[in-house]
């Protein structure tokens, strides 16, 4: 059986960044390349169901993006990933969740796994939304912010815990196959041993097409896209208030604010 | 000689690598021409010139040489002001362009640790701009003759309060200095001046003078001060504030009377503090040792005079911490170690295994344990024998493996495993292991993780 996990290297803001020149997002050369933090559980989440299962289980990783992105997806085989697929054309750029999500369902509708794992969101864009639209474009059955899942690979069911406000949990029975995202904490995730490391960087990654999974470009990009990116600025703040003073005279004062606050 | 022993091979292998994180760690011993090969590799992208200059590990001649070659721009020059390790010249440097343009960064130069005096000097002269002249105020490179000149322009000034506490509170500023900042100063700078490490005695003399009549805080400060005569230690030993009788408490130079008053004393803020003495006699331990506070227990519990037998009776308290401070007593027995070792608290249990004292046999027994804390004190342990760490370096638990990695006794044979840890901080650390050979560490030069592969570099580039 198949665990088709959908990962994606996110860009961490380096500090005093800058905004690029059309104004629609950070300059590149501030940005921070790393494997985004939720997929790494769901990366985890698949490799246990892998290693505690009888049956053979393959756990593919996938990701949308150019070259750079290579690197986070050898991280992932480092990890125990069995194969990794990258999708890229130039015609993806300012492709938004659902386009990426259309793009993901198109590879899992190859390579026909028996779940696809995703994380909640990512840490840059953030809009928690990519694995929903996968799931949408396969017509699967979808749960989001799982928090624990009970699962015997090949099986029509699973048992799934979802995380919701306040600490409540609630347990969902869910049609398999399905797509799933992981939240964090829902196990702890490996670090790669130095052989993996090693076997990772021989290891081939598949490069796929638009066309090799039958679409065009016309299907994806910004003009695809059901939002476009308008611009990205950093709001304008207030200053905060130096609490100027000896350190004694410091700590009078925020007992003062403090007390202005509570009211007393 | 080893081929990494010379500056060419380590040199060449950094260049053949290719990444900007070996180029740093070998720039210090490249010639120039090899010099032009890693600055290639270091700043042939602005994207890589960006992350050194923020590194926090970034030797200080590669920040002086992105400093050469990257002067004009400003996104580089802002990460270098902040940066710790620039070393002085680069930031006369970056003066030098900033100091008509950009206010900002000039307080970032203005705080910076390695800024020369000269250049200080010539902010406090020229500058209008009050974040960089405060920044000078605190900053404690400056000398005494740059912090005077600020006090000096500042005195007419609406911020000048504020510039003289900073001056107060800067460890840098001299006796004679914080004596004419004292006799103008209000209540709370006198207090920063009088706790100063610098403060004159006179200043001292000055204020217990004036003892019975000053204001509350300075009496506080007064308090702690092991130059207060003993009038001035039994007037404040009687004092309302358990503040004052706190810092009475804990001064040694509180003679035997004055803390056997206090150990009647109503806050358990003062006894805490009487339990950390040196010089307790028998008779106040007795009388600390039965405090229903069991922060002053815990206190004694760890007080290296107290006798052996006040130690056992500790064995059987009712709260842990107080058990702990036992098993962490240097003086504590073999015996009462073997007591606390089947503690049922994990933490105390912990404490005897870091214990330096703790026996061999003792060890061998908790390494048994089920608690990680436990495990990581026997691994961390110099007694515990050999084959015993060998098993914790195959253990999953990292805070295991790296006590064993941190034990002063592990050999060569139970580090080497290690070099293939799957967690990058243990590896760097096994690169300044005095154990392992040089050809062992060769190979973290080649580690998948960038600040391993530093450190090997720096380290061999150090050791020529």
């Amino acid at each position: 059986m198949k665990i088709l996990v959908a990962v994606k290297q996110v860009a961490a803001l380096d500090e005093d960044f800058e905004i690029r020149a059309d104004g629609k997002d950070v300059d590149e050369d501030f940005l921070l390349y790393d494997l985004n933090e939720w997929d790494d559980f769901s990366l985890e989440e698949a490799m246990k169901i892998k290693e505690s299962s009888d049956a053979e289980v393959e756990v593919i990783v996938v990701s949308v993006g150019p070259d750079r992105v290579d690197e986070s997806l050898r991280k992932c085989l480092a990890k125990g990933a069995d194969r990794a697929i990258r999708v890229w054309d130039e015609a993806i750029q300012g492709s938004d969740a659902i386009a990426i999500g259309q793009i993901l369902a198109a590879v899992a509708k190859k390579e026909a796994p028996d779940m696809v794992f995703a994380g909640v969101q990512s840490s840059d864009q953030s809009y928690a939304s990519t694995g929903i639209a996968t799931a949408a474009y396969l017509k699967w059955p979808h749960a989001a912010v799982v928090a624990d899942l009970q699962y015997q690979p090949g099986a029509n069911k699973a048992i799934i815990r979802r995380e919701l406000e306040g600490g409540m949990l609630q347990e969902v029975e869910i049609n398999c196959p399905a797509v799933l995202t992981i939240q964090l904490g829902i196990n702890k995730p490996r670090y790669a041993s130095l052989r993996g490391i090693k076997q990772a960087a021989a290891k081939p990654i598949e490069e796929v097409s638009l066309a090799d999974i039958g679409l065009s470009a016309g299907d994806v990009g910004a003009d695809s896209s059901m939002s476009r990116v308008r611009r990205m600025y950093i709001p304008a703040k207030g200053r905060a208030q130096m609490i100027e003073g000896t350190l004694a005279e410091q700590a009078a004062k925020i007992i003062q604010i403090i007390n202005e606050f509570k009211g007393a | 000689m080893l081929a990494f022993k010379t500056a060419k091979y380590l040199v060449d292998k950094a260049v053949e690598a290719g990444d900007i994180y070996s180029a740093a760690a070998v720039y210090q011993i490249a010639n120039i021409e090899q010099r032009v090969l890693l600055e290639s590799i270091m700043f042939g992208k602005r994207r890589d010139a960006l992350v050194l200059a923020r590194w926090e590990y970034t030797p200080a001649e590669v920040l002086n040489a992105i400093c050469i070659r990257c002067l004009g721009d400003a996104a580089i020059a802002l990460r270098l002001d902040r940066n710790q390790n620039t070393p002085a010249v680069a930031i006369s440097e970056l003066y030098d362009v900033e100091r008509r343009s950009n206010n900002s960064l000039t307080v970032l130069i203005a705080q910076h640790q390695h800024t020369p005096n000269k250049v200080l000097e010539a902010i406090v002269e020229f500058s209008n701009d009050i974040e960089s002249l405060k920044a000078v105020s605190k900053n404690p490179a400056a000398n005494t003759h740059v912090l005077r000149l600020l006090l000096n322009r500042m005195v007419n000034s609406e911020m000048n309060k504020v510039i003289v506490k900073n001056v107060a509170a800067n460890p840098s500023t001299s006796g004679d200095l914080l004596a004419s900042i004292y006799e103008k100063g209000d209540t709370t700078t006198r207090v920063v001046v009088l706790g100063h490490v610098n403060c004159p005695l006179f200043l001292i003399d000055l204020a217990m003078t004036n003892i019975s009549s000053a204001p509350l805080e300075i009496q506080r400060q007064l308090a702690k001060d092991n130059r207060l005569n003993i009038e001035a230690l039994s007037y404040l030993s009687v004092s309302h504030d358990k503040a004052v009788r706190c810092g009475i408490a804990a001064n040694l130079a509180s003679p035997s009377v004055i803390v056997k008053r206090l150990l009647n004393d109503e806050s358990h803020l003062v006894k805490r503090a009487l339990a950390t003495r040196a010089d307790l006699s028998t008779a106040s331990i007795k009388r600390l040792m039965i405090d229903k506070d069991h922060w002053v227990r815990q206190w004694l519990a760890r007080n290296l005079m107290v006798s052996r037998k006040v130690l056992e009776s500790f064995t059987t308290d009712s709260h842990a911490d107080v058990r702990r401070a036992v098993a962490r007593n240097k003086r504590c027995s073999t015996r009462l170690f073997a007591v606390l070792a089947n503690d049922e608290n994990a933490w105390v249990r912990s404490a005897v295994a870091y214990q330096k004292n703790a026996t061999k046999r003792l060890l061998e027994v908790l390494a048994n344990d089920a608690d990680v804390d436990v495990l990581s004190g026997v691994a961390n342990n110099s007694r515990t024998p050999q084959w015993i760490l060998q098993k914790f370096i195959a253990s999953p638990e990292a805070d295991i493996r790296r006590a064993v990695i941190l034990n002063r006794k592990a050999q060569r044979k139970t580090l080497l495993p290690l070099l293939e840890d799957s967690y990058y901080l243990h590896r760097l650390i096994l690169v300044s292991s005095a154990k392992l050979k040089e050809s062992d560490k060769w190979l973290l030069c080649n580690d998948p993780d960038f600040q391993v592969r530093f450190t090997a570099f720096h380290y061999f580039a150090k050791s020529l």
